[in-house]
């Protein structure tokens, strides 16, 4: 089937298909039929033609006859024919046969054998046949035949008529002759042509004459010759590319002799008369084609027309433009097409209304989403562009909303996020301003035309308000946040920059734990930086470009040397030292923390092993972050590490963070037990941070706990901290567990420590982190200055020179709290 | 002609010598060659003797109703012969015939004088002006002679002895063939033409 663009082509195709078809099953019977009539005119003219050319001859002879009566009857003539007075008998039919324009004369006496001829054809007359050929003449002649003969080689047309005296004494015969005259006679009046052709007993057959054309005269001769051995009449020949019909008609037979003409009619002049009729059929034809295919054209145009209109309003709804509505003006099928694609562009608008309410709504809090929030942006900044006034953009993020919606459940979490939407959106200074939910626990809040002191006063007004615990679900609970802002024009000229940067300084507010940044460009270098850092850091642990950096850690209470913390120091090729702080969280987005921890493992390792051989046995902890924590090989990699380094369990201890653990709990927890299996002596990290209770604690096997160093470190000044750490400790031992105090910067805090009962210390006090080679030498150092100390008369009841200590006897055993 | 009438002669003398006796009926039929009766047929018997032409002897060739009454007029040798025209019309009766050639011209009514037809032959009548009519003189040296009527029967009454005798009919321009017969009492004779 062919393929249409457009269906009025199709309608035309079509219709003027079965038109052209029609016409054609009638044209082309018809060429059949005119060819046909054609040659039945032809045939129809030369039957016409002969009967005319009988009934030329028959008049001829008649009137012939009558001339040639005239002669029989004349009395003297029979007079000269009873008296048989031959010469007179000459002399009339000679005068007689020239008055009517014969070519031959005779008369046959009845009685006799006499036989009187004008002098020409003297020698024809005396033949055996003569007096039969005259009977037959007579015979013929009454029964209205023509009489034809061959006369001494030329054909005759014979009249024979009687001499009566009143018997019939005799006959006169007159012969005309058939010639080129008799010939031109009938194509005058039948408008054939005429052919004569005879053969004799002495000569084939010839032409006599012919009105035709020589060549086909001649042609006619051959033709003749086979159609008479055939004794057919009707013969058609091809001439000059011309068809002849041919009429063949014997007009003497007699032995070997015959005498024939031949009517000739053309079929062409028919056949161009009615090819002249076909061709103005042709014309008609064409013309009606035209005319119709002009009709079809513009009815197939009105019908498509109204359609094309619908393709067009159809291409508006899916263009987006739902507004125009669809004209109706027919109550046709296209008019249901037009009703029914007003009904579908409702029905699309509708739809597209909602996706709109769902693709920027948020469903849980009803709030803009992060695409609308940026839309607005955009719009705002567009409107801000010609005002050249300033706006904030704020994102707020709440901590620990993770463990809370794991803790207390989804639907609390949700209560809780729609709670402080509606207090980001109740503290907004105009109408104008948006508040959306970017993320699970993120929201972003625009401020319109306000600056920095506004933006942060808007913080402010935040802080204060979850200052006070809130209350969801009748539970009371407190919401701390972080807060980033960025300011157009200052920190970005479009919605994503401002967006971008105002994430990054909230970034930077968890991470300095600050209540609220404004976005400056040193953020964005740090961060740029930390990009770089990444790829960077992986070369790190293959180059070894990493120092494992060890920080003091001593009994408090003796003030002896256990050991120390392995820390990790970056030594970067171009920026010098890098602190884990600026790496660290990086690693562990990343995952490269795994290979950091391993590194730091197997240089524990070493450096525990190579202590070992001086004699030292000290011990050395190890961070682990979240996810080695959900590392199931851990356990045995680390198993691994202690036995190739000639190690036992106790010599490394493992820290981890309480969020560390909260990540997968159940995970965390199945690792933590196999290695606490193992021997090793496990610590939790940065305690008091966390929302970890000492209730879960305790169901792990943990058996230290590292008392945050925000809690310490002012603890002389603060008495609040100074009774959290007393708490803590306090409440560890009850659990059994060896408490250990980090950031002690001072001898106050170390003794203050010592009388609370803390077990272990660190601090820059103490020692700052210092690398490997370093601590043989701080061991030293620290060792002998307590040992001046001690001297001095401080407190501390005993010196021992850690090379001395076995770490296996540690006074703190749990066992030796319980 | 000329040689028939010799030929005839010889019987006719014969039988002229031969003694009379009593008259007889002689029935003759003529056929043609199918065997149908032919009328208007003439059988003429001829006994070899010379009998003069009774006075006064002739007939009439009335012309009437364009047609020669009778058609078929037999007389003997010399006989007269009148051509009264009864017709309103004028005829130009003539005759080519060798024995006798004459021509009538337009004339009404009785023509002056009678024809004398002296030689035996086939006359052969017709009109110039009307070309259907046709009529017939049979001329014969004998007077014994019989038309047939249709039935193609003559009846002639003859004495006995010897003769010979000769059939014709019209469109013959000479008598058949001359038969011989002895005639003793009624005889009937068959002719075919």
């Amino acid at each position: 089937m062919i393929q249409f663009k457009h269906i009025r082509s199709r309608i035309a195709f079509t219709f003027l298909t079965v038109v052209v078809a029609i016409q054609l099953a009638g044209l082309i019977p018809l060429k059949y039929a005119l060819d046909k009539h054609a040659n039945q005119l032809a045939e129809e003219q030369i039957n016409v033609g002969e009967r005319v050319f009988v009934s030329l001859l028959q008049h001829n002879t008649q009137s012939l006859k009558q001339a040639t009566q005239v002669l029989a009857a004349d009395f003297a003539f029979r007079e000269a024919v009873a008296t048989n007075d031959a010469e007179t008998i000459e002399s009339a039919l000679e005068s007689y046969q020239g008055r009517i324009h014969a070519q031959v004369a005779y008369y046959i006496s009845n009685h006799d054998d006499l036989v009187i001829g004008t002098a020409d054809n003297q020698t024809a007359l005396f033949g055996p046949n003569a007096k039969a050929d005259a009977m037959q003449s007579i015979v013929d002649n009454q029964s209205g035949m023509l009489k034809f003969d061959i006369v001494d080689g030329k054909p005759y047309q014979l009249i024979t008529v009687p001499v009566k005296a009143p018997d019939v004494i005799g006959w006169i015969v007159m012969g005309f002759a058939v010639d080129g005259r008799l010939a031109s006679q009938i194509k005058q009046l039948t408008h054939l042509d005429v052919a004569f052709v005879q053969k004799t007993p002495q000569q084939d057959w010839q032409l006599i004459s012919g009105t035709a054309d020589p060549a086909l005269s001649n042609l006619l001769v051959k033709t003749v010759a086979d159609v008479y051995r055939q004794k057919m009449s009707l013969h058609r020949v091809d001439f000059n590319d011309q068809s002849y019909h041919l009429k063949i008609r014997s007009l003497h037979q007699a032995g070997d002799e015959a005498l024939l003409v031949v009517l000739q009619g053309s079929v062409e002049p028919f056949i161009q008369d009615l090819s002249l009729l076909f061709k103005s059929m042709i014309v008609l034809t064409l013309v009606g084609v035209c005319i119709l295919a002009a009709l079809i054209w513009y009815v197939s145009r009105k019908t498509t027309e109204p359609i094309a209109a619908l393709v067009k309003e159809a291409d508006y709804i899916a263009m987006g433009d739902y507004d125009k509505e669809i004209q109706v003006n027919s109550i046709d099928e296209i008019g249901h097409l037009a009703k029914a694609l007003n009904s579908m562009r409702e029905a699309v608008l509708q739809r597209t209304l909602r996706i709109q309410r769902l693709a920027f709504n948020d469903e849980l809090t009803g709030l803009s989403n992060r695409l609308a929030f940026i839309q607005g942006v955009h719009q705002a900044l567009l409107a801000h562009a010609e005002s050249k006034q300033k706006l904030s953009v704020i994102v707020i993020n709440i901590h620990r909303f993770k463990p809370i919606n794991q803790t207390l459940g989804r639907d609390f979490g949700d209560d809780l996020l729609r709670h402080v939407g509606q207090v980001l959106k109740q503290n907004v200074f105009s109408e104008h301003d948006m508040v959306a939910r970017l993320d699970a626990d993120e929201f972003a809040v625009l401020l319109q035309h306000t600056d920095q002191a506004q933006a942060t006063r808007y913080a402010d007004k935040l802080l204060h308000v979850f200052e006070q615990p809130v209350s969801v679900q009748g539970q009371a609970i407190d919401v701390r946040t972080g807060i980033g802002i960025s300011l157009y024009p200052d920190h970005g000229m479009n919605e994503e920059a401002l967006l971008n940067h105002a994430e990054t300084a909230l970034q930077e507010s968890k991470a300095k734990k600050s209540p609220w940044i404004v976005y400056n460009t040193a953020l964005e270098i740090d961060q740029s930086e930390t990009l770089t850092l990444i790829s960077d850091l992986k070369e790190a642990i293959q180059h070894d470009q990493l120092l494992l950096y060890i920080q003091p850690k001593i009994d408090v209470k003796t003030r002896r040397a256990l050991g120390g913390e392995a820390l990790i120091r970056w030594v970067h090729p171009e920026k010098g030292m890098i602190f884990p702080d600026q790496f660290i969280p990086f690693a562990e987005q990343t995952g490269i923390i795994s290979d950091i921890t391993n590194w730091m493992l197997l240089r524990a390792c070493q450096v525990l092993a190579g202590f070992r051989k001086q004699g030292l046995h000290i011990t050395l902890a190890v961070n682990l972050s979240t996810r080695d924590l959900n590392n199931m090989e851990l356990p045995e990699q680390i198993a691994h590490l202690l036995t190739s380094h000639g190690l036992d369990s106790k010599a490394l201890k493992l820290e981890i963070t309480e969020g560390s653990l909260m990540q997968d709990p159940e995970r965390a927890e199945l690792v933590v037990k196999k290695l606490a299996a193992m021997g090793l002596h496990l610590a939790i990290d940065d305690f008091g941070t966390g929302y970890s209770s000492l209730a879960y604690l305790r169901q792990l096997p943990v058996q230290e706990l590292k008392i945050d160093r925000s809690f310490v470190m002012f603890m002389d000044k603060n008495s609040g901290d100074a009774s959290i750490v007393k708490s803590t400790i306090d409440l560890a031992h009850n659990l059994g567990l060896i408490v250990v105090a980090e950031g002690i910067e001072n001898e106050f805090v170390l003794n203050q420590l010592a009388r609370l009962g803390c077990n272990e210390g660190q601090g820059y006090f103490i020692g700052k982190p210092m690398p490997e080679k370093d601590f043989s030498v701080w061991l030293q150092r620290w060792e002998g200055q307590n040992e001046i100390d001690i001297d001095i008369g401080d407190d501390l009841s005993y010196a021992i020179n850690p090379l001395d200590v076995d770490v296996q006897k540690d006074p703190f055993k749990l066992d030796n709290l319980n | 002609m000329f040689s028939i009438a010799t030929r005839v002669c010889i019987p006719l003398f014969l039988s002229l010598l031969s003694p009379l006796a009593a008259a007889a009926d002689i029935t003759a039929t003529i056929t043609d060659a199918s065997g149908k009766p032919v009328a208007d047929a003439v059988v003429a018997f001829y006994d070899g003797k010379t009998t003069a032409l009774p006075a006064g002897a002739g007939a009439r060739i009335v012309q009437k109703n364009k047609l020669f009454n009778p058609r078929i007029t037999v007389v003997q040798t010399g006989s007269k012969i009148n051509f009264p025209n009864e017709d309103t019309v004028r005829h130009h009766v003539y005759s080519f015939s060798p024995a006798k050639k004459f021509e009538l011209k337009l004339y009404s009514g009785v023509p002056t004088d009678p024809l004398v037809f002296d030689q035996a032959g086939v006359v052969t009548l017709g009109c110039n002006i009307h070309d259907s009519m046709v009529g017939y003189i049979y001329i014969v040296d004998t007077p014994f002679f019989a038309k047939t009527d249709d039935k193609g029967k003559a009846t002639i009454k003859l004495s006995n002895g010897q003769y010979s005798y000769q059939a014709w009919q019209p469109g013959q321009t000479k008598p058949g063939a001359e038969q011989k017969i002895t005639i003793e009492g009624a005889t009937e004779v068959k002719i075919t033409l």
